[in-house]
């Protein structure tokens, strides 16, 4: 990696990339989901929380690690001697050495894999969840917070009743990675296809290894058209949105209206009252 | 060469009584030393040479074959291919070994070795090579369905058919073999004489083999419609119906033509290909010369502090950045074979960060605040990939005019401006948003979300600033009432009448129209301003708004 002070970054220039975070969660049950042996007595729920990409895309060409800072009462199997096993951590995750607090780290995987715990619980908790991004772009991690959610939540009882009848409780979110001002090399590789990275020294040629590989191997900003089953996030959820949004304002524009006009009224009858 | 030829050369006297003792000499030596010249082995004088020639040896000759010679007979054979099964064709076989037979037993062997061979006669090897061609075969009614061509007759067809199983579609021979004599219909003499003689049409091969491939696709398609062909036959089926005579014919000609030119004329072709390819060469190089002039025009002329550059040391400075760049780009030329690189070397990459600073520094001064993003993109610096629009849409590039530098996330920031304000504020302000149906997470915040949403946010603020003055005025409403049934009750006593409920039920309405959030003090203070500002009655809402807003302000410090 090339020194930061030798890398300028690119002016007036933001680049997003779309993400999804949030967490899966499923109730135990002996016959569609069985608890793992092993598992203590008061847990009552699997969940996954995870960082991805919308419709699975590959993320990993600008994140390269993702840490989930889970609940005190977890156990992190380094600093307990016996540990269910269970909790052993897959090939690229690891639990960090020194933390008092329970923390996964994810380092990516092939791509279009998501960044990804599975836990049991009985309890929910906030996750802190930290990206790294590649040591390209010369960024420092940044934190997100994400509620973990066994149980049926809603602001109405219809809302918590259909959530009920789901398989599982998801809580996902979308958001949009910006990027302001990257530096050239990371603006490079953030606005090229894949092959494009070939050419960009020693450093793109271990990139390439993810980029290649994957289906979904194109680098860019899109999202869906449409939504599908299990991917709720396309341009037709940010178009339902925006209505709804355009007739908020409609509607607090009116209200700010009535309300003027009332304005006007009062202020008549406190100048009769004054004059009077 | 010996000593005795030097002194022959220089007509010494020789002593003629050594030489023939030497001569015997060598001649002994001779067999051990074979291979070598005998110049080189004279050379050596007397002593002998100390080289161990190489000795040839051949291969021992192999007795492994020694075996009396192979036998052969003549023998008859069938090829069953030919048609008529009577023809016995004969030839040299080798003769089967067959195992020795006892002795004395010498004619009883013969009898079976000539009667063996002779029921089984051998098949010809070359048998197989005999493919039958299918040739279409239809029936009267299919002819008559699909295959009806005016300029065909049925016979020729079958003519044709019979011809074309007969050579096994080899269409020269077919051509050159057609002699289709149209059957007279039977007449009778006197008119057979007098009726016109049907010639037989002249057939190219073309014509033969679009009739054919016409008929054959045609029952191919009868026997088996095109769906269920598998791929070869739905391709040779293809092949048939798209068979174009014209094409074929042209084909044939040009093909023709470029066999029958002359040595001269191919000559002029094959010049004519390398200018035209001259030609075009010449015209990338020039395209892509010009390409790099344009893109050299359009680099933005440098117009950055040159301060520096005044002092002496500055331009010493100056002077061995240059060296180092010349430098290092002489060796970079002598690698990629452009003068031209723009980034070169780590003090190449210094000017150039130089230069984007300049730069980046000009652009923020030239641009106004309705700068067009577009433009910008453009005058970027020119050894960065310039994006189109559609890229720049694909890859989520966009340019704002203040940033601060890192990555952050899209919702952080289109909340801010709600997460910046006081907590009292942010209920407020979810509050209304509640009352709105929107939800307190943006579902899908992208630029374009957040936007609206800002927009919202903007108008729930004029509806809050709205609604407190709204509050403050009825405030004032309610004091001023209060204000005038005191005075009327004032008035009232000093006419010495008793207060009466009157008074009272102004008071109560008041309380009624009082906001309940609006505090006591802040009605006193609005009191106070309406009494200062008491002349201008006819304020419009909005700058009651923004008096409001600075007395908020004024309480806030």
């Amino acid at each position: 990696m090339a020194p930061p002070n030798n890398q300028k970054r690119v002016k007036g220039v933001q680049i997003f990339r779309p993400f999804v975070y949030g967490s899966t969660a499923k109730l135990f049950d002996p016959a569609t989901n069985p608890k793992p042996p092993g598992t203590p007595e008061d847990h009552t729920h699997s969940w996954t929380v995870f960082v991805k990409g919308v419709d699975d895309t590959d993320i990993t060409y600008w994140c390269k690690k993702v840490q989930f800072k889970l609940h005190d009462s977890i156990p992190n199997p380094l600093r307990c001697t016996d540990f269910p096993s269970y909790l052993l951590p897959a090939k690229g995750i690891y639990w960090k050495k020194q933390a008092n607090i329970p923390i996964l780290a994810i380092e990516a995987g092939a791509p279009g894999t998501p960044f990804q715990v599975h836990e049991t619980g009985w309890g929910e908790f906030e996750i802190a969840i930290k990206l790294y991004y590649i040591p390209e772009s010369l960024e420092k991690p940044q934190t997100l917070y994400h509620h973990l959610r066994l149980h049926p939540y809603g602001n109405t009882e219809t809302e918590k009743e259909t959530m009920r009848q789901a398989p599982q409780i998801i809580s996902w979110a979308y958001e949009e990675q910006l990027f302001n001002e990257p530096y050239e090399q990371f603006y490079d590789l953030l606005t090229s296809p894949v092959d494009r990275s070939k050419g960009a020294g020693g450093k793109g040629t271990k990139m390439m290894k993810g980029g290649m590989v994957g289906s979904s191997g194109e680098r860019t900003s899109l999202i869906p058209l449409s939504c599908r089953p299990g991917q709720p996030f396309s341009r037709e959820t940010e178009k339902a949105e925006l209505k709804r949004l355009r007739e908020a304002q409609g509607k607090v524009e009116e209200m700010t209206k009535k309300l003027q006009s009332e304005l006007r009224d009062t202020e008549k009858e406190l100048a009769s009252l004054k004059e009077g | 060469m010996t000593s005795h030829d030097v002194r022959d050369m220089l007509d010494l006297p020789d002593a003629a009584a050594s030489r023939p003792t030497k001569k015997q000499k060598i001649s002994t030596q001779r067999p051990t030393l074979k291979g070598l010249a005998r110049e080189v082995q004279n050379l050596s004088g007397d002593n002998p040479i100390a080289i161990v020639p190489e000795i040839s040896v051949f291969k021992k000759r192999r007795f492994a074959s020694r075996k009396p010679a192979a036998k052969w007979e003549l023998r008859s054979f069938k090829n069953p291919a030919r048609e008529d099964d009577s023809l016995t064709l004969r030839h040299w076989r080798r003769k089967q070994e067959t195992p020795p037979a006892p002795a004395g037993y010498d004619g009883s062997t013969d009898l079976p070795d000539t009667t063996n061979p002779e029921p089984e006669i051998e098949r010809s090897a070359f048998a197989k090579f005999n493919v039958q061609v299918n040739v279409p075969d239809y029936t009267d009614d299919e002819y008559n369905k699909r295959l009806q061509n005016p300029d065909w007759s049925k016979e020729e067809t079958d003519y044709l058919m019979d011809l074309a199983k007969q050579f096994d579609l080899r269409w020269p021979v077919i051509w050159d073999r057609y002699e289709y004599e149209p059957i007279i219909p039977s007449m009778d003499v006197e008119t057979n004489q007098t009726a016109i003689v049907v010639t037989s049409k002249v057939r190219s091969m073309e014509d033969l083999k679009a009739r054919y491939y016409f008929v054959a696709a045609t029952m191919m398609m009868l026997r088996k419609p095109p769906i269920q062909m598998n791929t070869a036959e739905f391709n040779l089926h293809e092949v048939m119906l798209n068979f174009n005579p014209g094409q074929e014919t042209l084909r044939k000609k040009f093909a023709e033509a470029a066999f029958r030119r002359t040595k001269e004329e191919a000559r002029e072709e094959e010049s004519l290909l390398l200018e035209l390819k001259r030609i075009l060469a010449r015209s990338e190089k020039l395209n892509d010369e010009r390409r790099e002039l344009y893109a050299r025009l359009e680099t933005p002329p440098s117009t950055g502090n040159i301060g520096i550059y005044t002092s002496s040391q500055g331009l010493q400075q100056l002077l061995q950045q240059l060296m180092t760049v010349d430098k290092t780009k002489k060796r970079k030329s002598l690698m990629v074979g452009d003068g031209v690189s723009p980034a070169a070397g780590p003090s190449g990459q210094a000017q150039n960060a130089n230069a984007d600073r300049r730069e980046s520094s000009v652009r923020e001064s030239t641009t106004g605040p309705s700068g067009a993003p577009g433009k910008k993109g453009a005058q970027g610096p020119s050894e960065r990939r310039q994006l189109t629009e559609e890229e720049e849409r694909i890859y989520g590039v966009s340019r704002h005019e203040r940033l601060t530098s890192g990555p952050a996330f899209r919702l952080e920031r289109i909340s801010k401006p709600l997460i910046s304000k006081s907590a009292v504020q942010q209920t407020k302000i979810s509050n209304v948003l509640t009352e709105l149906e929107v939800p307190q997470r943006l579902i899908m915040p992208t630029a374009e979300v957040g936007e609206a949403y800002e927009s919202v946010l903007q108008s729930i603020n004029v509806l809050l600033e709205a609604r407190k003055v709204a509050d403050k005025l009825a405030g004032e409403v309610a004091v001023a009432k209060a204000q005038k049934a005191e005075k009327e009750k004032a008035a009232r006593l000093a006419r010495g009448e008793p207060a009466d409920g009157d008074a009272d039920a102004a008071v109560n309405g008041t309380g009624e129209a009082e906001g309940s959030e609006v505090k006591q003090e802040e009605r006193e203070k609005s009191v106070a301003a309406s009494i200062k500002g008491g002349g201008a009655h006819k304020r419009s809402a909005s700058v009651l708004s923004a008096a409001s807003d600075k007395n908020t302000k004024r309480q806030k410090k």
